[in-house]
Parts: C-alpha cells; structure tokens; sequence
C-alpha cells in the first residue's frame, strides 16, 4: 500500500468528476510556473485542505516521499551553492548566496507541490476513470484511437505491477542458484532480461487469446461520467488563479 | 431429447512443428451437460477447447454453434461459449474487479446502464459484492478464478469451458470454486472442463472425455469411462485404485 494507490472516500475530490480533476491538475501545473512563494503559499494551504479531506496522514506519506524530499534538498542546495549572488555562509571556499537560497528553496517547493498535487488526484481517482477521462480528451482529437489509447492505458496500470513481480520472481531463481555471484553487470543484465521478456511475451500472447475470447473490439461501450455539480466552481477558481499569476 | 449446442465434426489441427495438435476428433455438447475433457498434458486438451470459441482456426473438421458454423459469427459464438483460461492472472485485463466484469459487456456494446445491471448481477451471484472496487492484483487465487468467470458469466453464454481451473488452487479454493461451477451447471449451464484431476469433479460432472496424443479416446458416461482413466496416464479417482470393480456404491469416499 502507496499513497499513491486510489482510496475510496466520499471527499469534496472523490466526487468531483474525473475530467474535472484532471483539468484541475494541469491547471495547478501551469500555475506553479509561475508560482512566487505567496502563491506558492496559497496553493500549500489548499493541497494541505484536500490532504486532509481525503484523509492522508501527513507523516506516513512525507514518510513515502523520504527519498523524493531528499531529492528536493539535493536540488536547493546545487542552487543555493552554484547561483551567485549576496553571499550568506561560505565554508571552505563554497558560498550559498542569498539569491541561490531563494531560488532554490521556490524550485524545491514547487516541485513539492507537484508531487502533493499528483498524490491528492491519484488518491481520489480509480484508474479506470482516468482512463475514462483520458479516452474522453482524446475523442476531438482527429487520427487518435482514443479507445485503443484508453485500452492500453488500462493494460499498462493493470500490467505493471505485475511485470515488476515477475522480474522480482525471476531475479529470485536467480539468486537461488548462486546467480547474485556474478560480478559481470552484462552478464547479469541478460540473465535477468532474456527469461523475463520471454514470459512477457508469452503473457502477452495468452493476454490476447483471453481479449479476443471475450470479443474485445474498438467499438465498445463509452465510459460514463458522474459530475457532482461542483466541477464548474473549481474550474472558474483555478482560471482566475491562474490568470492573476500571469498577470502578477 | 437433450438440445444439442455444439457439434463438433473430425477436427484436426497440427502445429507447424508438428508436435501436438489434435486430430480427427468428433463429438457433441447437449444443454446442461457437464463435461470434462481429461488427458495427460500435452495431450490436445487446451488445443481442442481453443477451437470450441473460434480462437483456434482448424486444419481439417467443422464446429457447429446450434446447426451454424462457428465462423460465421465469431462474435456471437465468443459470447455464447465463454472460455476460462487457466492462468487468471493473464485473463483480467482490468484495474477493478467491477471493470473487469463489464469488460466483456462493453465490448458487445451494450447500454451502459445494461453493463451496469449485469455486473451488479453477476457480482451478486458469485459473492464478489464486497470486492467491487478491489484491484484484482490484491485478489487471492480462488477470487481470482471467480472474477475470471464473473467476467464470462456477464456475456450470458450458454456453455463455459474451463481450461484446468483448478490449477495453482490450495483445498479451501477448489472446493469454493467447484461450488460455484456445480451451482451453474445446477441452473442449466453448460459446462465443459479440460483437466487432469478427474477425482476433484468426478462427482459434479455427468460426461467423460478422455483424449490422447491428440485423440479422442473414451468418450461416454463418467461411471462408465472411468476405468479408461488409468491407462490413458490420468490418475484414477481413489476408489477406482482401491475398488478393481468400479463402479462402487459411493462416488466419494474417503481417501486416506
């Protein structure tokens, strides 16, 4: 279990529809471009509201993101110590500039913010409606199998975790005969890469038997959306939002 | 007289590389049979069963869905024979156990209000309610093989050929399984089982096909063609091994 993975709630997102949310997403995205740390600031105290809404708890997911969150001091302090400005400390020859500071700790926060965003849509969002969203997008689009794109979007979330379990599995036989002594990172590559495209294809094979069997064809039944009604108001504040920021 | 669903007439089909393949075999499907289709592995059991929807095209020999070549209408005998497919983990195609049932609905294009209904159904009939929302990864092994068929049963078909369903199952999920393959065939479905391990379902099923290097057999009642088991390289029920003169009082004894 990830924050990342859908929780069923009954949340001012969980109701929200689909395509909404993720009009929303890009919305929150284009903005942090332009985001300064006011609105930054903004943007935290509603990511903070939905985090909490929805239910997440705040220390066992900054607890998911530990890695990520290293990342982000990695980047602030790579800006803090190559952007040149007022110097602030300098140790040893290197000097985190005031301006590198600044600029660091607003690329680190927006990407923070990206991340909260995508997490909050992810946990209040079962894949098969992005899916649906997806194929709705896509519908206007001339020349785009938006059905096939949806399918394959489907098969992918469906599929991925599973391919990482069979690379696990034979990553384990391995192992199991003294394969880990190998020193030889190619070797190793092959060993590991050959048995497990062979089953995926195999997989795969049998993945389109079991389509075909329940004739799978492109004309299929449309998805169905469910809007709450409130979609209109988020949409209406995350243009305002965004315009003032271009404007600013 | 019993309705006949599927004929079957001299059908052969031969690999490339010539190993397998099935070869000149005839037989019929009437209404509300339960059918197994045993055979070592390797014998043609999931070759012949693939032919049965119209997955495997043959060499030689014809299917007949209700008097009308299976081929005419690949859609309609896809919907009406529904196949479980031995590994289920390769069969859901879905993110949701709900999705997964409707899959097969949405692909005849159905109403959406129709799909809904008949997942609803399904899900209701095969206690898979609580689950609805459920990535199927997260499914143990038994609930898994139910989603499999819930997604076929959703399509209405009039016969489910399984191909070894019990495969990979512990005690407690074969027999829940078995349950829900019994209680269809109770309600009039038609059920076809290609498997080796006769003794789990010896008991459910009405009808006995033995098929071997790519032939078929035996073909006739279970407690008649039983016996053929054994020297056909299909392990016997326990009570033929104990009991030389099978068939005995009781279809299920004790097996210590």
């Amino acid at each position: 279990m990830n924050p990342f993975m859908f929780k069923t709630g009954n949340s001012l997102l969980h109701g929200l529809d689909t395509r909404c949310k993720v009009f929303l997403v890009c919305m929150v995205s284009l903005s942090l471009v332009n985001a300064d740390f006011p609105a930054c600031g903004i943007l935290f105290g509603v990511l903070a509201f939905f985090t909490k809404d929805i239910g997440l708890r705040i220390g066992q997911t900054l607890k998911h993101l530990r890695y990520f969150i290293l990342f982000l001091i990695f980047i602030l302090l790579s800006r803090a110590l190559t952007i040149s400005g007022d110097p602030l400390v300098s140790l040893h020859g290197m000097t985190i500039s005031i301006q590198g500071l600044y600029q660091g700790s607003l690329v680190g926060l927006r990407f923070f913010l990206i991340m909260i965003t995508g997490l909050v849509f992810s946990a209040t969002t079962q894949p098969s409606s992005l899916k649906s969203a997806a194929q709705w997008y896509l519908k206007p689009i001339p020349f785009v199998p938006e059905k096939r794109v949806a399918i394959m979007i489907s098969l992918a979330l469906r599929f991925l975790p599973l391919l990482i379990q069979q690379a696990q599995e034979t990553s384990n036989a391995i192992c199991a005969r003294c394969g880990n002594l190998e020193k030889n990172p190619v070797k190793r590559f092959i060993r590991l890469t050959l048995p497990l495209l062979k089953k995926t294809f195999l997989s795969a094979d049998h993945l389109i038997l079991a389509m075909e069997a329940r004739c799978y064809c492109e004309d299929r039944t449309d998805p169905k959306f469910e809007p709450s009604g409130k979609e209109s108001i988020f949409i209406v504040v995350s243009l305002a939002f965004w315009f003032c920021l271009l404007l600013a | 007289m019993a309705t006949q669903i599927l004929e079957i007439n001299d059908l052969t089909h031969r690999y490339p590389d010539g190993d397998g393949g099935i070869f000149d075999i005839s037989f019929s499907v009437n209404k509300g049979e339960f059918i197994i289709l045993a055979g070592q592995n390797g014998s043609g059991k999931t070759t012949l069963i693939r032919h049965l929807n119209g997955l495997f095209k043959p060499e030689k020999g014809t299917i007949r869905l209700h008097g009308q070549d299976i081929f005419k209408d690949l859609t309609h005998t896809r919907k009406t024979v529904g196949m479980v497919f031995q590994d289920a983990d390769t069969q859901i195609v879905c993110d949701t156990v709900f999705d997964e049932v409707a899959f097969g609905p949405e692909n005849l294009n159905l109403d959406r209000t129709i799909v809904n209904t008949k997942v609803n159904t399904v899900l209701d009939q095969l206690n898979l309610t609580q689950l609805k929302d459920r990535n199927p990864a997260t499914l143990s092994g038994g609930e898994k093989r139910k989603l499999t068929i819930a997604g076929i049963l959703a399509m209405d078909p009039e016969v489910i050929v399984f191909d070894e369903p019990f495969a990979n199952l512990d005690y407690p999920g074969t027999q829940s399984l078995l349950a829900v393959i019994s209680a269809l065939n109770k309600n009039g479905q038609t059920i076809i089982m290609a498997t080796h391990d006769v003794e789990t379902v010896m008991q459910s099923a009405s009808r006995l096909l033995i098929i071997s290097r790519g032939r078929l057999v035996a073909d006739g009642e279970m407690t008649e063609m039983i016996r053929h088991l054994e020297s056909n390289g299909i392990k016997p029920p326990c009570t033929c091994t104990m009991e030389p003169s099978f068939p005995p009082m009781s279809m299920n004894p004790p097996c210590q």
